[in-house]
């Protein structure tokens, strides 16, 4: 029972506390009202201090240059530049000038003149060869993506493809092959021109000057009609756009081209006796409906979702560890623990003056941010903030929006920070701990506010992202689109924000409820300590840490090999030990090595009793025909809810689903594909989710969660969003499976099933079709797959759901060893950090 | 008020593995009586302690404080025990009345009386010329007031005492055995724990030898002085501690 009074009377008292810290007030005080401003003032004057270095430009083949005058000296000429004073920022070095200088003996050209040109003419030698390799390049990259384009096309139409899986994977490799060359060349060329110095090359073709004094001849000479065709030899211009001077400088100079182009356009028309217009025959004239708050909340759009995350989390950092570690530090923690609160109320308590922290530090941040913004605007007169954008602040129900999406996000990183707070056992260790929280948390505001990234149903249910994006969303969109999806998208936003903030909250009461973690000492922590602590106390089921751990090892295995695994799938030979592709092969090597062996061989070191830890019991027969039926059942139903689900994950990228397609290749035996892909990962994945990582999870004696934890491993373990889905749900099936009957072997016998009905659907649904003779009124065939109706589907829920609830009925079936008293705290991820001796 | 009986918590350590903090610990105290747990460091006097507080759970047996199971009722026992050792700090950032009208504000005293309770102890305690001064600016001895006021500020039944002089200068140590005694004549029942021989012959009825999580001897002084034959507290003391130091080294 939660007594309201004890919360707020902790609550007052933590906000009061707060106030009366330093810290504190500097971060919701002192920096938005001083910082800011003052950054401001400093970003003015070092626009005023601002002065561009004169870049170097190399051109050769100065005498080709046809008239006018595109150089003066050493500068281009100034007419033109749309700001002329812009020619000074250009130095320009060409041949003509040495050969002028010898010529007339006045002095001579100085070593980096001299340097500048030799490396010039050696870029200009090797360039032919690179842009030979560009073209075949070029050539490959259509090459492959019409092959791919051809067999996803005949995939979409449920044909079969004209094109084989295996030569568009050779197509590939040759586009890869090409490419890396390419960059070779590249990198080559980019060293030489790195080197040099100069920012920009470039090169005037001999014959510039010569042909359009030869076509000016004949239109003056016999009209316009003689001129039948033109055939420019034209510039070329190097330049790196990686190197922000050498970018800067090709713009300047390709403005310069550009409207010396357009001079000697002029004149050609003046030859050929016709109107300037001549050339702009289609010249759109914009109207640009954008209102100035529009144009303002563009770069809000871009700015808040971004600042209000960081913000909200660095407002819930330091009061977290104040609250949490900071209370342990300072020896108080004691006696706030036996005042008559419960703990929940404490922990209440504190959540709620973090959450209130974490509001105000970053409504008032924006608040200040937004106002300095456009007091600068205001003050410098447009002229160098204008190209920013109109800095007005956002409307005021953009401002709403703001702070409703505030309060999502502040509770998430409150129950966050003070989880990890409270796990710490001083200030100093909650840094340590909270700083990857802030790191991760970057990372996704850097994805948030990504140009292309836009809010869709799969993003609205990410922690972070969601509200981020929604806020993205609502910030751009005029008024006039709020419709029914943007409600569907505020109610998805919130909804999965509020139970990821109950989540947290939980594990941070979870924290706060168990001992080892409120009465650690700062004490030395030894690696080789640990290691002889966890073989010591070696239990008959590894802990809660050890299954985590395994989880990580297996994924980051994955990861490792993944390049290599790749590359076996597209080499697409068979041969080798097997009489099955290479693709196989690799997929069972795969399984049998990352993923089986690291489970089997945590569980022999670090347990005592392997028997357990794997379930290797007898099964029982009752449970073995369950689950030999389930797959049966939940088959039809799995597959109309993920084909009703579609709209909801990401496409797949075409040459991602030619892979997987590619695994169940009709072609193939059938046997092959049923080892590779249903036997292999019913053996290795269930020792390793349903052996290892489920016992350990059990530890510490919660069976829901260890069955969810089990299942949402398995489901990230699947990495593909549809695939973790399905996964997922299909790991809770599995899991219960297992605690209901304490074997491995029925859940394995699960797994094979369904992974070969999955096989066989997608393989002789529409031959199975065909047989029964076409549609029925359980089945259909769409798009050449066998799909089910909803007949199919109450028949199949109505022998599934007595099966599942006769699983989930008593999931307590532990394995308890009585011989050594299992105290009910595993040492968790506590593990690692030794637990004191309360003495 | 206080029954313990089989009481047993054991816990994992980097170091030394496996260990068992208090073993099959059973005793009683009633109403205005002082019951002293006498041992070295490391005993297993604080982990006692704390579970009769409620900070720390029992691994095995019972303990009961004022009828209410610790265990079970854990909300219950708090409402009813003042607790003070070195490890229950002050605020640092509170203000010394601030801090014992807020924990009289979460044992749900009513306002008016909470007032009169705090104006009446910080004048008994003599507290009054820093009662607005922030914890962080304290002295230890007004630090140990504040945490007594704190202690008692709900007029609890029971009242647990942890080494509570330990660090202590003479004038301040004696403060606190003073008010200690007064709490024992207005009929409390109080637990106190110690390694200093001269408290537990001054203020205590009744004593517990802890050693190694494991009660050696319980009793009264002068009933164990007999029993064990020895002269004083100290010679007893030691005597019992070599005895269970030889029964480890012949047990390994």
């Amino acid at each position: 029972m939660m007594r309201w009074k004890n919360v707020r009377l902790i609550f007052l008292r933590e906000v009061r506390d707060q106030m009366r810290d330093r810290r504190t007030l500097f971060m919701i005080a002192i920096l938005p009202l001083l910082l800011y401003p003052a950054l401001g003032i400093g970003m003015l004057e070092l626009t005023l201090l601002f002065s561009e270095q004169p870049r170097s430009v190399v051109l050769l083949g100065e005498e080709h240059l046809p008239t006018p005058e595109l150089l003066i000296g050493n500068r281009f000429n100034s007419v033109w530049f749309l700001l002329p004073d812009n020619a000074e920022k250009l130095e320009v070095i060409t041949d003509g000038q040495v050969a002028k200088m010898a010529a007339e003996g006045t002095e001579e050209p100085d070593e980096r003149t001299k340097r500048l040109l030799a490396q010039a003419r050696a870029i200009q030698r090797d360039l032919p060869r690179q842009q030979e390799l560009d073209r075949t390049v070029r050539k490959a990259k259509e090459d492959w993506t019409t092959k791919l384009q051809r067999w996803a096309n005949a995939q979409a139409r449920g044909e079969a493809p004209s094109t084989a899986p295996l030569e568009v994977i050779e197509a590939e490799v040759e586009h890869q092959r090409l490419s890396e060359r390419q960059r070779e060349g590249k990198r080559d060329l980019g060293r030489l021109f790195a080197a040099s110095g100069m920012q920009v090359l470039v090169i005037i073709p001999p014959e510039l000057k010569a042909r359009l004094e030869e076509l000016n001849r004949r239109v003056i000479d016999n009209g316009l009609s003689a001129v039948d065709h033109v055939n420019y030899p034209h510039p070329e211009i190097i330049y790196n756009e990686a190197d922000d001077k050498s970018l800067i400088t090709y713009n300047r100079v390709r403005e310069v081209l550009e409207m010396w182009e357009s001079q000697i356009l002029k004149r050609q028309l003046e030859l050929a006796q016709l109107p300037e217009e001549f050339t702009h025959p289609v010249e759109p004239k914009p109207t640009n409906l954008a209102l100035d708050e529009q144009r303002s909340a563009n770069i809000w759009a871009k700015l808040f979702p971004a600042l209000l995350v960081i913000m909200s989390v660095t407002g819930a950092f330091y009061p977290a560890i104040d609250v949490g570690a900071g209370e342990k530090e300072r020896g108080t923690m004691e006696t706030l623990l036996i005042c008559p609160a419960t703990r929940s109320e404490i922990v209440l308590g504190k959540f709620l003056t973090v959450m209130s922290f974490s509001c105000m530090t970053a409504i008032l941040n924006l608040l200040s941010m937004g106002l300095t913004g456009r007091h600068m605007v205001t003050k410098a007169g447009g002229a160098a903030m204008s190209a920013i954008g109109d800095l007005s602040l956002p409307s005021p129900t953009a401002l709403l929006w703001i702070v409703v999406l505030l309060v999502p996000l502040a509770s998430l990183f409150s129950a966050l920070c003070l989880a990890l707070a409270t796990f710490a056992r001083s200030s100093k260790e909650g840094q340590y701990y909270l700083t990857p929280l802030l790191m991760i948390t970057l990372g996704l505001t850097v994805f948030c506010i990504s140009p292309g990234v836009e809010l869709t149903p799969l993003y609205s249910i990410l922690p972070v992202a969601g509200p981020a994006l929604l806020l993205k969303k609502v910030l751009l969109a005029p008024i006039a689109t709020v419709n029914s999806s943007l409600w569907f998208y505020v109610l998805s936003v919130l909804g999965t924000s509020v139970g990821y903030s109950i989540l947290a909250l939980w594990w941070a009461i979870d924290q706060f409820q168990r001992e080892d973690v409120l009465f650690r000492e700062a004490e030395r922590i030894e690696l080789g300590l640990w290691l002889k602590q966890v073989m010591r106390e070696k239990a008959p089921l590894p802990s809660f840490f050890e299954a985590g751990f395994c989880f990580v090892i297996i994924v980051l295995l994955q990861f490792a090999a993944m390049k290599a695994l790749g590359l076996a799938a597209a080499s697409g030979a068979s041969g080798g030990w097997l009489p099955i592709s290479k693709a196989q092969q690799a997929l069972l090597i795969q399984q049998l090595a990352l993923i089986a062996a690291p489970a089997l061989l945590m569980g022999v070191i670090l347990t005592t009793s392997v028997r357990r830890t794997f379930r290797l019991y007898w099964p029982d027969a009752k449970l073995c025909l369950v689950a030999a039926i389930l797959p049966f059942v939940l088959h039809p139903l799995s597959y109309e809810l993920t084909a009703s689900l579609h709209w909801f994950f990401p496409q797949l990228p075409d040459d991602m689903r030619m892979r997987l397609a590619r695994l169940t290749d009709p072609n193939q035996p059938l046997w092959a594909v049923l080892l590779v892909l249903a036997a292999a990962p019913a053996l290795c994945e269930e020792t390793a989710f349903r052996g290892f990582m489920l016992s350990g999870f059990s530890s510490t004696g919660r069976i829901w969660l260890a069955v969810v934890m089990s299942s949402l491993t398995f489901g990230i373990f699947h990495m593909v969003p549809q695939q973790v889905f399905n996964a997922f749900l299909l790991g809770m099936v599995i899991a219960l499976i297992a605690v209901r009957g304490n074997s491995i072997w029925p859940c394995m016998l699960f797994h094979f099933v369904w992974n070969s009905l999955m096989i066989l659907h997608g393989r002789f649904g529409s031959q199975w079709w065909e047989a029964v003779g076409g549609d029925t009124v359980f089945t259909r065939l769409t798009e050449g797959q066998l799909r089910y109706h909803w007949p199919a589907l109450v028949a199949a829920s109505l022998i599934a759901i007595p099966l599942l609830s006769w699983l989930a009925q008593s999931p307590t079936q532990l394995p308890i060893d009585p011989t050594t008293p299992h105290l009910g705290t595993s040492p968790g991820p506590l593990a690692i950090a030794p637990v004191s001796h309360p003495a | 008020m206080i029954e313990v009986s089989n009481l047993t918590k054991s816990f994992s350590d980097l170091r030394r593995g496996h260990v068992v903090a208090l073993e099959e610990a059973t005793f009683a105290v009633k109403p205005g009586e002082v019951f002293g747990l006498l041992g070295p460091n490391g005993a297993g006097k604080t982990t006692c302690l704390r579970i009769l507080s409620t900070v720390l759970r029992p691994t095995s047996g019972v303990a009961k404080v004022a009828g209410f199971d610790v265990s079970t009722h854990p909300v219950d026992v708090r409402a009813r025990i003042g607790f003070m050792s070195n490890n229950t700090g002050v605020y640092d950032r509170m203000t010394a009345w601030e801090m014992v009208e807020y924990f009289g504000r979460l044992y749900g005293m009513d306002e008016d009386y909470l007032q009169e309770r705090i104006r009446e102890l910080f004048s008994t305690l003599q507290m009054l010329n820093f009662k607005d001064m922030l914890g962080s600016k304290m002295s230890t001895g007004m630090r140990q007031k504040v945490s007594i006021a704190r202690t008692i500020i709900h007029d609890p039944p029971v009242m647990i005492f942890d080494e509570p002089t330990s660090g202590l200068d003479v004038l301040v140590a004696r403060a606190v055995l003073q008010a200690i005694a007064s709490l024992k004549s207005q009929g409390k029942c109080i637990i106190y724990s110690t390694h200093i021989m001269r408290e537990v012959e001054k203020l205590c009825d009744r004593i517990a030898i802890i050693h190694r999580g494991r009660i050696l001897a319980i009793g009264r002084l002068d009933e164990l002085l007999a029993t064990h034959e020895q002269p004083d507290l100290e010679e007893l003391f030691f005597d019992l501690i070599s005895q269970d130091e030889e029964r480890v080294v012949v047990a390994s």
